[in-house]
């Protein structure tokens, strides 16, 4: 039995049909051929799969597809506008917090909620807000140098 | 997964109806933090999910007219844990539910799904068994409440027959002055399963300090600890402190399994009562302790 | 090359070449890739025990299902395949070894089908005693895993043991143990036991393979080893290499898992029979904990001699490695833990025995380390535990004994010069060696440990890199390799001794992924061996390149071409001051005063590869050369512990690596932390927990891993740079070595916080309460 959804994806509006036993992650990657977000385990532990949901980070891998209808969804492809990298990704860049890079896209959207809803955070309160999302590479490092430097970089408005 | 069909009951009614097959081929859903894993694994094969998030009040948390805090079932965790009400009156339960995983998972897991789920391990068990909650279950025969503490009957299972589904938990007014502490432990620093976990939580009055205990992960059900409890009713020095603490140790049902030994565990249940005792009592300075003479039991 | 030589490029810190890509999502990874609607999903039915005999495989019900287009078993599939010897098919045949080994496959139209039709194959077993343990394994009284074993393909550097499950004995006996124990003031014993982990690379094992109607096949694949998978794959299915095409984009972490050949072989032989459609192969996480590679487990005996200055004078150390159901890939592990079974020490009485092992558990293969952070956890601790029994400082008595230039290791090799005591040295210092720790809250105590550190890449005598670079009409460079990008920043290395070679700007460089029927061959992305030996390849290729441009630029002006240089792309004359950019000569030529052109198009080649690696004595393990070079280093470590819980809080980690050259000083730095912290997810959470075989824990549930709150409070990274003879500018790899030291340091530091010892991994809360408990 398929459904009819509506959503917004990145700004995008998308009317689709979708099956119940797939996954958010499933339709953005598989239907939307947004291939950004990425599956590491599809058990909602690792986080490579998180989204913005209405503005609130999710991992999509937990998300049925039906339920997205009538959502405004972010990924990893609608955190940069016009072309100008958000100040996470330029600092993860000059950082170097990215290695083989798998982690990086669902990292980013779940730091960019982060600074939303507290845009000044201490170094325990990235800590925290990362618990849910593993790298392997990097030992988290510099991703929390870089979310430092791009709090204190600012951003004018959060993203819808 | 393999294919099931999803579906929105527009009532209690029909969602029961739903839900009464009870054979397992159709089963309740809310945030799917569970459930989608054991579909995913292929342990649970469903003909039928049946999302409840939308029915009336699921979503809404509230104060009913005598007082009550009644937090729908459907309530992520992060819904409950960030509440203004649930943080300054049912701080324990703000704690548990904040220790769940990652934040980004506590906005789809719901208090509901974490109670009906029944691990022994669930984070907002114990938090509830000390405040005393008492569960809203319909059913096809209507509603009925059965107190957080009746609840849960073994590991993964609860009261609820099928056709029935949680609708809500309901938290007595909160008194004047309490407060609360959950801890548990992991094996990462935060956000992981509790290997063992301990709640407290003291109302206090002029003249009664009553105490909740409650430990999860060490049993087949979350547990109250009531000889401690009333131990440290009666004494609330230091030494009565490390007496309750011991007997909450006594009082936990632990197992060996992959994540601890029973030993560590009935351990670490005296450490971490000990833990949230002393900071309850800090919390509550500096009248915390109530002056002699005390009366016996608890209200 | 004994000097610093002055460079502009490497050197210094420019920003990851691919970084853009990923911050954008933009990079692809094979699961990214589209394929269209034809697309076939594949899917393995696996045993469900540890050990047995297959007796039935009954096909017909999965066949029947629509949707399912390939059915396979290991009957249509009967090569062996491995890397150092072949102990593996595709498929498993007669028996299976492990639970979870592969012993049919489907491909169906879609992912539901696919898992519906694994249900649908009825295997039918004769379960047999299994082997859990490598002693056990090791013993007359084990039943034997393979008794074929003597029949086997083997490199000439593996001696296996026909008649046993031991598919490797790596000995190595040097000088006069008698008289080592005799000059001792104090000999101990203990035994260390390092339980499998995995290498969770947050990408899973991933591939798809298709074939043309002419018979080419095409392998996607997120794989550290293209050339090898092309290799391992084509002689297990007896075709040409050049039927088989291996495409790897980025790549999603490996450390180590995805080297060699695990599941891709099975995609391949769906594609054989799936009429022209691409069948995709991509494992779940639960898979991947125990379906690929695994780390092997190590039994380890320490034993050593030390006189009460503390002086090292003899070591007889045994390693049983526990090594799967197949150790094509283990033996060279139990080789590498044989001719570096000392540790960085000059050791003169020297007796190692290492033990590959087969057991009736997930296939082990190489993990970054290869062997080094398993035996370094026993060896790092037992010079701390005999220091202490002495009253020596555990630091002094390391550079001691700690190897220096032309000291001979314990297989007779030279050791080259090594800035392995200015580490241990300088690791010492940054953590407030002999200051004790600050004090902490009540029920924490705080301890400092140090361990340090040797890695030889562990390669086969011959193995390969080869690179090409071409300039283009805009003045950039393309280079070509056969080397992958699995986080570690190769591309980007590669691009700065490209840039440095030439004479042109970093970004004026483009590196391309691999597709072996474009790159240039390399042996495989493992032992940290890029940076030094595809590094001369490509440095090679560069220089080539310049020297094309400047012998006919000279030729063109009637210059000498000493007086020539190519700066930031642009050719340049010291005598005259002419120039010209590079760009309008590199396609086109440069324009002779007659008015005819020379020197283009310009395309270079570059190759390495080592010439004196000398096989070892089998029974001596004595050999004038025995690897290329050990990079050295040292980890010191704070740690908090709980007295009450048992919890481990690290404060701090300092690494301190001697890299020859660093070519890219922050990328080095980041493999540090990386290494560190990996390193220290091992130590203190980790471990596959094995009942009988079945793994009880292959899900990030129960396998915990370090999060962002677990990483340490503080890490220091010390960049030591003492050159390597045929490094690039000096270089050496250090992809793997920070996460040797780092377990054993962290236990050391626990002894000094708690005087407990724990001679196991992981470091539990409970087992380090336990210890506590007295």
């Amino acid at each position: 039995m398929t459904h009819r959804i509506q959503l917004t994806v990145n700004g995008e509006h998308y009317d689709l049909d979708v099956q119940p036993h797939h996954t958010l992650l499933q339709v953005l990657r598989e239907q939307l051929v947004l291939t950004g977000t990425k599956n590491g385990c599809e058990a909602g532990e690792c986080g490579a799969c998180a989204v913005l949901m209405n503005g609130e980070p999710v991992n999509s891998c937990m998300v049925l597809a039906p339920e997205a209808d009538g959502a405004a969804i972010t990924t990893i492809e609608g955190l940069a506008s016009d072309a100008q990298l958000d100040p996470l990704q330029e600092a993860f860049v000059a950082t170097g917090a990215t290695q083989c890079g798998f982690c990086t896209p669902g990292i980013l959207v779940n730091a960019r909620a982060l600074l939303d809803r507290n845009p000044d955070p201490t170094e325990p309160e990235i800590r925290e807000a990362l618990v849910g999302n593993l790298c392997r590479c990097t030992g988290y490092i510099r991703i929390i140098d870089a979310i430092e430097m791009a709090a204190r970089a600012g951003r004018k408005e959060p993203v819808q | 997964m393999q294919p099931f069909d999803y579906v929105v009951p527009q009532d209690f009614a029909e969602a029961s109806a739903l839900l009464a097959a009870g054979d397992g081929s159709v089963r309740a859903f809310q945030g799917g933090t569970d459930l989608i894993i054991r579909m995913r694994g292929g342990f649970l094969k469903p003909d039928r999910v049946v999302d409840l998030k939308h029915l009336p009040g699921m979503r809404e948390i509230r104060l009913s007219d005598d007082g009550w805090l009644v937090i729908g079932a459907a309530c992520t965790m992060n819904q409950v844990g960030l509440h203004g009400v649930v943080l300054e009156h049912y701080g324990v339960l703000a704690e548990g539910c904040n220790s769940v995983a990652s934040y980004q998972l506590r906005n789809r897991a719901t208090i509901g799904g974490n109670l009906c789920n029944a691990s022994p391990a669930a984070d907002t068990a114990p938090a509830l068994l000390c405040l005393e909650a008492v569960a809203e279950i319909y059913g096809p025969a209507g509603v009925r409440r059965v107190p957080m503490n009746d609840f849960f009957t073994g590991p993964g299972r609860t009261v609820l027959q099928a056709g029935e589904f949680l609708i809500g938990v309901h938290l007595p007014p909160a008194a004047g002055r309490s407060a609360g502490a959950y801890n548990k432990l992991g094996r990462t620093k935060i956000g992981d399963i509790s290997m063992v976990s301990v709640a407290v939580n003291c109302a206090a009055s002029a003249d009664a300090a009553t105490w909740r205990i409650a430990i999860g992960a060490a049993g087949p059900t979350p547990l109250r600890a009531l000889d401690a409890e009333r131990s440290l009713g009666e004494d609330a020095s230091p030494e009565g402190v490390a007496r309750a603490a011991e007997l909450a140790g006594k009082a936990a049902r632990p197992i060996d399994d992959i994540r601890g030994s029973a030993a560590y565990r009935r351990a670490m249940v005296q450490v971490l009562a000990r833990r949230g005792i002393e900071k309850v009592l800090a919390d509550l300075e500096p009248a915390s302790r109530p002056t002699p003479p005390l009366t016996g039991g608890q209200s | 090359m004994t000097e610093h030589q002055k460079t502009h490029v490497v050197g210094t810190s420019p920003e990851r070449i691919e970084g853009r890509d990923k911050v954008t999502g933009a990079a692809t990874y094979v699961d990214d890739i589209q394929f269209g609607p034809n697309l076939l999903w594949g899917a393995l039915k696996r045993s469900p025990i540890a050990h047995g005999l297959i007796v039935r495989i009954d096909t017909s019900k999965a066949r029947a299902l629509p949707g399912v287009r390939v059915v396979v078993t290991g009957e249509d599939f009967p090569g062996y395949m491995g890397l150092y010897l072949k102990d593996r098919r595709i498929f498993a045949l007669d028996r299976v070894r492990a639970v979870g080994e592969a012993v049919a496959a489907v491909a169906a139209d879609t992912k539901e089908i696919a898992e519906q039709a694994v249900a649908l194959i009825e295997v039918e077993y004769e379960e047999l005693p299994g082997v859990f343990d490598p002693e056990y394994g090791a013993s007359p009284d084990a039943p034997l895993l393979h008794p074929d074993l003597g029949s086997y393909e083997c490199v000439p550097f593996v001696f296996p043991q026909p008649g046993t499950n031991v598919s490797n004995w790596m000995k190595v006996r040097k000088g006069d143990m008698d008289r080592g124990w005799a000059e001792a003031d104090l000999v101990f014993e203990h035994k260390y036991r390092v339980p499998h982990v995995q290498h969770v690379p947050l990408e899973t094992h991933v591939c798809v393979a298709q074939q043309d109607p002419n018979g080419k096949i095409t392998l996607w694949s997120s794989s550290q080893s293209p050339f090898a998978q092309r290799n391992l794959i084509a002689k297990a299915l007896h075709i040409n290499h050049s039927r088989l095409r291996v495409i790897t984009p980025n790549v999603g972490g490996g450390f180590g898992c995805k080297a060699g050949v695990s599941m891709e072989g099975a995609a391949v032989a769906l594609a054989l029979r799936a009429k022209g459609r691409p069948v995709k192969l991509r494992m779940t996480r639960e898979e991947e904990f125990y379906t690929t590679f695994v780390r092997q487990g190590l039994v380890a005996t320490i034993r050593m001699g030390m006189t009460r200055d503390g002086r090292i004078t003899a070591m007889q150390n045994t390693f049983y490695w526990d090594g799967g159901a197949s150790t094509e890939y283990g033996v060279n592990i139990a080789r590498a833990a044989g001719y570096s079974g000392t540790g960085p020490y000059f050791v003169p009485n020297i007796h190692v025995d290492s033990y590959c092992v087969y057991t009736n558990h997930p296939v082990g293969g190489a993990m970054r380390g290869f062997g080094m952070p398993e035996i370094h956890f026993g060896i790092e601790q037992h010079i701390d535990v005999m220091a202490h029994k002495l009253g020596l400082d555990p630091v002094q008595v390391r550079l001691k004994n700690c190897l220096k230039d032309g000291d001979e290791t314990l297989t007779g090799m030279t050791m080259h010069p090594t800035g392995l005591s200015q580490c241990i040295s300088k690791a010492a210092e940054a953590i407030g060696w002999g200051q004790p720790s600050a004090p902490a809250g009540p029920h924490k105590v705080r301890g400092k440990g140090l361990a340090a550190m040797w890695k030889a890449p562990a390669m086969p005598p011959n193995p390969g890199s080869s690179a090409l670079v071409r300039l283009n009409e805009d003045g950039t460079a393309t280079v070509s390799i056969g080397g992958v990008d699995i986080g570690q920043g190769a591309l980007t290395a590669m691009a700065q001794f490209a840039a440095e070679g030439l004479g042109i700007k970093v970004t004026d460089v483009r590196v391309n992924t691999v597709d072996t029927d474009y790159s240039p061959y390399e042996w495989q992305t493992v032992a940290s061996r890029l940076t030094w030996s595809m590094g001369n390849a490509v440095l090679r290729a560069a220089e080539t390149a310049r020297v094309q441009v400047l012998t006919a630029v000279a030729e063109a002006w009637g210059e000498d071409i000493d007086d020539l240089d190519i700066i930031d792309g642009m050719v340049v004359s010291y005598k005259t001051e002419e120039s010209v950019p590079l760009k309008d000569i590199a396609i086109y030529g440069v324009q002779r005063k007659d008015g005819t052109f020379v020197g283009a198009p310009v395309v270079a080649q570059g190759r390495f590869m080592p010439d004196y690696v000398t096989p070892l004595d089998a029974e001596t393990g004595q050999g004038p050369r025995a690897v290329v070079h050990f990079t050295t280093g040292a980890q010191a470590v704070e740690v908090e512990v709980d007295t009450e819980t048992g919890e481990l809080q690290v404060l701090k980690i300092v690494s301190a690596f001697d890299v020859g050259r660093a070519i890219n000083p922050e990328m080095v730095r980041t493999q540090m932390e990386g290494g560190a912290v990996q390193g220290m997810s091992t130590a203190l959470l980790e471990s596959i927990i094995l009942d009988r075989g079945r793994p009880r824990n292959p899900n990030f549930t129960d396998y915990r891993i370090a999060t962002a709150v677990d990483a340490p409070l503080e890490t220091e990274n010390i960049i030591v740079e003492v050159p390597q003879d045929d490094g690039p500018f000096g270089a050496r790899g250090v992809g793997e070595h920070p996460m040797v030291p780092t377990a054993p340091a962290i236990a050391n530091a626990v002894f000094d916080a708690a005087g407990v010892r724990i001679d196991s991994m992981p470091l539990t809360s409970q087992k380090v309460w336990e210890a506590l408990q007295g």
